[in-house]
């Protein structure tokens, strides 16, 4: 049965190409001979040469008659206006220029913890709610939202997972713990990882066939994981990931030795070819121990998504689901011999479900979720978990599969909760509230967006959110082009204020990935270029400092004088977690 | 000067001798492919205002790069891909999820202006439900399909414009053939 299916697609693909007269004369004598045979494929042929006599007789619309004079004032305009990237950043000229007086002002600012600190918000003049952002949050503010979903259904039992306040000030670097980069001439580009302090490169990495737009780092700091985008315009993503570092022992009694993998520093393992454009496929989740990578595998035939998990002991990447509409979502930190994942469902009603792995177990299988002990969280999509484990932010709302794939239609919005052990029953998300507090959902939806912790475990940053209804402010808001950066322990969340100043990006840029440092208050944006003609696709390597009240934000441009693609960028948690003595 | 489609491009006053060169080398593929580039990007976005800007976006920047068409046989795929990428650009801000409601207005259905016979309102229909079809297709699938079977592409200049290879497109056509086969069922127009 698979044989036969298999033998129609190879045969498709030939029909598909007779109609443009590409096939060679070996093919088209293959083809004919199959068709004399098979009804399904003669069936084939007449429906593309339907479709394409279709296609060709489309209704030919007349061009706007004042296309010309537009072109004509536009080719003016650009030519008078300068490029945003060539202005020197404001931070230089308040400083005097130098990035080693930049960075010294920068970490000035940064002595997080102190009850003095003034309050980070954006340039507005409405003024927010003060916060630390040094502190994990043990429990969420009190607010009077109602809960618009029951809290997930319970699951296994485990270690608590809530965290130990501290407050005690940390110090950490604004910058990035390294970031990608691909650099070079048109047929001689390489990808390096470079010091997100020094720019220099700490390693090649095997250059792959396109550009890097997300990016995550093992918490033990041995692998980087990434996903490349494939091909200008084709949409194909691959997802990789290189080892960077031999693991260190760690000092403290009993703890286990640092994951092995017969892939050596240096070498590249790619883990598979998927489809990218979606924030809830674009997105890669380790296991607090470095065990294992989750992620999802968009089918380039069928379109249909499935978690897959790599394993770096084993150096394989294995088919954890096969239901076509299963998406990756967090692990659940702690537990001993075992690990925990999320894995959510979408559909009309999305659901989520645990699924346990035992860390002994040599080969993944996929599984029938059906089969879990756990029972499902119903109305709960992708959950995010803070890297500490307390909070979490999770979708809910009605969805729909589109032509790129599932998303939210009618009510759906990233929600915040706490995640609380419920005793011998597991888990559940409590107080639920909504991320974006300013936002009246109802039967409008926002139908994606791309959801990130920092390490400090409160503050997170969302960007790329597509809203489905009418403004919700002066401007457009939410804008699916801006970046909103909320704390969970800001009663608001996020509001129209926690929007980066729109003078922080690029006018015509997009943004690929943010990452936010465990400062709270420092963002390293990958922002891509406009893309035009035969150009390599670039990206510049955004650190954005936010300010307080009426002041602008700073920007400085990581790698301001080079041509090239600088970016995602990363930030080690592990480092945060010493800091914080977590 | 009358360019097919009625747009036409606007010279300035006062060039010197390589600057009347460029402007005509401009205006020759600004008359040759405006109309082309316009209804392969509304077929792409199905908006005719965006894109009447996607295209107008695709022109500045072909203006301002020029001077780096060395292969003039390269001319039209270069167009085509500055089409393309500036269209994905365009989607990739304002990512196209969101299914057609049967109110919300598209090309196909926004009233036209233009007096015309019943047939032309007939085709209008045929063409709406050829566009709902293509609008559920994924993007790329939508870009091999209409590059293809619109503006008529060998394999080999789809992957110019697409930037992907020769075996790459060929697959890749083949799928989008499949899933607009089956959108095109779904509107009761193909087997």
């Amino acid at each position: 049965m698979t044989f036969d299916r298999d033998r129609h697609a190879e045969f498709e693909e030939l029909i598909s190409a007779s109609l443009q007269g590409d096939l060679t004369a070996d093919e088209r004598r293959r083809l004919d001979g199959h068709l004399d045979t098979c009804p399904a494929c003669r069936a084939t042929l007449a429906a593309f040469s339907d479709q394409r006599r279709i296609m060709a007789g489309l209704r030919h619309v007349p061009v706007p008659r004042d296309l010309g004079a537009r072109v004509r004032a536009g080719v003016e305009q650009r030519e008078a206006r300068r490029r945003w990237w060539q202005r020197p950043p404001a931070i230089f000229a308040g400083v005097g220029g130098g990035l080693a007086v930049v960075t010294g002002v920068l970490l000035a600012l940064v002595l997080l913890g102190n009850p003095d600190d003034p309050e980070v918000g954006d340039a507005s003049p409405t003024p927010i709610a003060p916060v630390t952002s040094a502190t994990p949050i043990p429990t969420l503010p009190p607010l009077e939202t109602p809960a618009a979903t029951e809290p997930p259904a319970s699951v296994a039992p485990s270690e608590s997972v809530a965290p130990a306040p501290t407050a005690t000030p940390v110090q950490a670097s604004p910058e990035p713990d390294s970031y990608l980069a691909v650099t070079g001439p048109p047929d001689n580009q390489a990808m390096t990882l470079r010091d997100g302090t020094t720019r220099e490169t700490l390693r090649e990495v095997e250059t792959p066939p396109g550009v890097p737009v997300a990016a995550e780092l093992s918490p033990d700091g041995q692998w980087l994981a990434y996903i490349v985008d494939v091909g200008t315009g084709s949409g194909f993503t691959e997802i990789r990931a290189t080892r960077i570092a031999e693991g260190v022992p760690s000092d403290e009694p009993g703890a286990p030795p640092p994951v092995d993998s017969p892939i050596a520093v240096g070498e590249t393992a790619p883990l598979a070819e998927s489809v990218g454009g979606n924030p809830f496929v674009e997105h890669l989740f380790w296991s607090s121990n470095s065990q294992y990578l989750a992620f999802t595998v968009v089918d380039r035939v069928e379109g249909g998504t499935d978690v897959w998990i790599f394993q770096p002991s084993t150096g394989v990447a294995s088919r954890m689901t096969d239901l076509g509409n299963a998406y990756a979502g967090s692990w659940v930190p702690g537990g001993a011999g075992t690990s925990l994942l999320w894995i959510s469902t979408a559909g009309e009603r999305p659901e989520s479900h645990l699924r346990m792995i035992h860390d002994s177990a040599s080969d993944i299988a996929p599984t029938d979720l059906a089969d879990s002990p756990f029972p499902a969280a119903t109305d709960v999509f992708q959950p995010i978990l803070s890297p500490n484990g307390a909070l979490v932010i999770f979708w809910s709302g009605r969805m729909h599969e589109s032509g790129e794939g599932w998303a939210f239609v009618e009510g759906g919005a990233p929600w915040l909760a706490e995640n609380r052990q419920d005793g011998e029953l597991g888990y559940r998300f409590e107080s639920n509230r909504r991320l974006f507090t300013d936002v009246t959902v109802d039967r409008d939806a926002f139908t994606s967006a791309a959801i990130g912790w920092a390490p400090d475990s409160n503050t997170f940053v969302v960007w790329d959110a597509e809203w489905t209804g009418i403004s919700q402010a002066a401007g457009t808001y939410p804008d699916q082009r801006r970046v909103y950066l909320g704390r969970a322990s800001d009663p608001t969340h996020v509001t129209w204020r926690h929007a980066l100043d729109v003078g922080d990006l690029p006018e015509d840029a997009s943004v690929v990935d943010v990452k936010v440092a465990g400062t709270g208050r420092h963002l390293a944006v990958t922002a891509r270029h406009p893309l035009a003609g035969l150009e390599l696709p670039q990206a510049d390597l955004l650190l954005i400092t936010r300010n307080f009240d009426d002041v602008p934000d700073d920007v400085i441009d990581l790698e301001p004088d080079r041509d090239g693609w600088f970016g995602p960028a990363v930030y080690s948690a592990s480092e945060w977690a010493e800091l914080v003595g977590d | 000067m009358a360019v097919p489609g009625g747009a036409s491009w606007v010279q300035p006053a006062v060039t010197g001798r390589a600057e009347d060169d460029r402007e005509a080398a401009f205006a020759r593929l600004f008359d040759e492919f405006s109309a082309p580039i316009f209804n392969y990007v509304l077929r792409m976005v199905s908006d005719a205002d965006r894109a009447a800007d996607i295209t107008q976006d695709t022109f500045i920047k072909a203006y301002k790069k020029l001077d780096t068409v060395t292969d003039a046989a390269a001319t039209r795929s270069w167009l085509y891909r500055i089409a393309t990428n500036t269209a994905i650009d365009d989607m990739r801000r304002r990512r196209m999820v969101t299914p057609m409601r049967d109110d919300e207005p598209t090309f196909a259905n926004r009233p036209d202006p233009r007096p015309g016979p019943e047939a032309e309102v007939m085709a209008g229909t045929l063409d709406e439900r050829v566009q709902r079809a293509l609008m559920t297709l994924r993007p790329n699938h939508r870009q091999c399909l209409l590059l293809s079977d619109l503006e008529d592409m060998s394999a080999m200049q789809i992957g110019e414009v697409m930037d992907l290879s020769y075996a790459a497109v060929r697959t890749l056509l083949c799928r989008a053939r499949g899933e607009m086969r089956r959108a095109l069922a779904a509107e009761g127009m193909v087997r």
